[in-house]
């Protein structure tokens, strides 16, 4: 039986080394080339204002602020509308449509971020253009706009999971208590699916974070703070846009390129943060 | 209040339904047997002109890879999950899984191009892109199955191994029957995955045109994901619009092939 169990034990710790190994390699690089720039700079080009790479002026204000705008914009378009969909769709209707709705939205979440990006390009900017009446269409809110196109499937599913996974005796007790339609949903339905809705909201951010090709079509790619800064009307920059639009002309070992890292490098710390909240509230549970 | 949450909620059905049809619509007129296959008059304005057929073979070539080089891994992860794992190393393996799922892919592409790109020298290739995708694939497929070998009921682990069977035998004989769908279900998400993600691969194994085939590991490859941005890019050219489309519902086709045959199989698996 020994002769038996080896080579399985022999297949699994290569596995687990190989993937272990291939993690830590791709993130210490990753690490490790961003340092000479961090080195250079210092911490406060986190909060300087100017990006000119060519002129060795580093500031990340820009872009941090970009893709915050465009994260918050996202979340007030998609959550109102993800959750009602999620409590319209698990509360108010029959099971066959239930499921047709929710295989219309894994379906969803499946389009790539580079076909929103077309529609991006192709609809949405026309018609921002048009209608707000503007110089050029590329701006804050059309990524905003996009990315909660994109993130609508993930807060709508994590939600209606979560509120289909309140028992029936809940529901039954809050019907014999005498509460409306109204009071359920408020004080039984949505405080306990809370934590579900939550973590639900913490993905939806965290993938909206790092999508670049639809924000990249759409965000215009222009380096500078909004003015003044709520003026979401502008070309303005995000964190994954300045790495997607400048990889190509960074060349390796310059500090552009150790830049770029470091932008990654926040990106990536950023991403675990909220990961490591949506999990938090999981682990407890 | 009803009507107001139906009203609210109105958008989120109608948008992305409208966006799908939108898609489709579009494509429709651009899309031709010659446009894949390649027509015999090229128009010189776009060297697309040669058909979509290389693009499709090269996203195919990458998930491809992705696939085959974390499909072992993710299967040997699952199997100390399951067999050598314990309680807490579960719980840690489980963290890891969803902390490296939230990383942006364009990370994973920053990462790839320093040390595959440029520190091992394999340049702007096949094999730097497959391996990236599958570092980006390998938590999904992971952890997907990792909870199809959950859903084994134990008393059949139990009482194999109270009929004296040994691991190999019990992964053989009770395991594979069991867990085989929701393997390929994991796979096939994994799939659908590897070919949507566009911006790793951006710079690390696709250049916009010039390869039919690739030669080798080693050459450079065109991929449907980022002939779309490329072409998206050109702007204003009315036949560039048409081919960006096109391949944008080609890519959909694919990807839909893939994840909608994994959905079929999970509702299978959960009536049975």
């Amino acid at each position: 039986m020994r002769h038996f169990l080896n080579p399985l034990k022999i297949f699994v710790a290569l596995g687990c080394l190989s993937a272990v190994l291939s993690v830590l390699v791709l993130l210490g690089f990753l690490i490790q080339s961003s340092l000479p720039f961090w080195q250079a700079f210092g911490i406060q080009v986190l909060w300087g204002d100017a990006w000119y790479p060519y002129e060795s002026l580093f500031g990340f204000l820009p872009a941090i602020v970009g893709t915050v705008w465009a994260l918050l914009i996202a979340m007030i378009i998609a959550l109102p509308c993800g959750l009602a969909a999620a409590i319209v769709s698990s509360e108010m209707m029959s099971e066959t449509w239930r499921d047709l709705v929710r295989v219309g939205m894994e379906i969803l979440a499946g389009i790539p971020s580079v076909v929103y990006g077309l529609i991006g390009l192709w609809v949405l900017l026309p018609f921002l253009q048009h209608s707000l009446d503007l110089l050029t269409g590329h701006n804050l809110l059309a990524a905003g706009m996009i990315l909660s196109l994109m993130i609508l499937p993930t807060i709508m599913v994590m939600s209606q999971d979560a509120l289909q996974a309140i028992s029936q005796e809940q529901r039954e007790s809050a019907m014999s208590l005498g509460l409306d339609w109204q009071q359920r949903l408020f004080r039984v339905l949505l405080p306990q699916a809370w934590p579900g809705i939550r973590s639900g909201i913490l993905l939806a951010l965290g993938r909206a974070l790092g999508e670049t090709m639809a924000v990249m079509l759409v965000v215009g790619s222009m380096d500078r703070l909004p003015e003044p800064f709520y003026n979401i009307l502008e070309p303005a920059q995000t964190l994954t846009s300045r790495i997607g639009r400048e990889m190509g002309e960074a060349s390796f070992g310059s500090l552009h390129f150790s830049a770029l890292m470091g932008c990654g490098l926040i990106l990536a710390v950023m991403a675990m943060g909220l990961s490591l909240l949506a999990q938090r509230r999981s682990l407890i549970r | 209040m009803k009507w107001f949450l139906m009203l609210l909620a109105l958008p989120a059905f109608l948008f992305p339904l409208a966006s799908l049809v939108y898609i489709l619509s579009h494509a429709w007129d651009s899309l031709s047997w010659s446009l894949i296959f390649g027509a015999e008059e090229s128009s010189s304005m776009i060297e697309a002109g040669q058909g979509l057929w290389p693009q499709i073979i090269g996203s195919l070539w990458l998930m491809l890879w992705a696939c085959i080089l974390a499909l072992p891994v993710a299967i040997s992860l699952a199997l100390f999950h399951a067999l050598y794992a314990s309680r807490p190393q579960q719980r840690g393996l489980m963290m890891i899984l969803q902390l490296l799922q939230g990383i942006p892919p364009i990370v994973y592409g920053l990462c790839g191009l320093i040390v595959l790109v440029h520190l091992l020298h394999w340049g702007i290739s096949l094999a730097a892109g497959g391996v990236i995708l599958a570092v980006i694939v390998l938590p999904l497929l992971t952890s997907n199955m990792i909870h199809a070998l959950e859903r084994i009921p134990a008393e059949q682990t139990e009482s194999a191994k109270s009929l004296g069977l040994s691991p190999v035998q019990i992964i053989g004989r009770v395991w594979v029957p069991l867990v085989w769908s929701g393997f390929l279900t994991g796979l096939l998400l994994a799939m659908a995955r590897a070919l949507s993600e566009t911006a790793p691969i951006l710079f690390t194994a696709t250049v916009f045109s010039g390869v039919d085939w690739p030669d080798s590991m080693l050459s450079p490859v065109t991929s449907l994901q980022t002939h779309i941005f490329y072409l998206a890019q050109e702007g204003s050219d009315a036949h560039a619009v048409g081919v960006a489309w096109a391949s944008a519902v080609i890519l959909l086709m694919l990807i839909l092939c893939f994840s909608l045959l994994a959905l079929a199989l999970r509702r299978l698996e959960e009536k049975v």
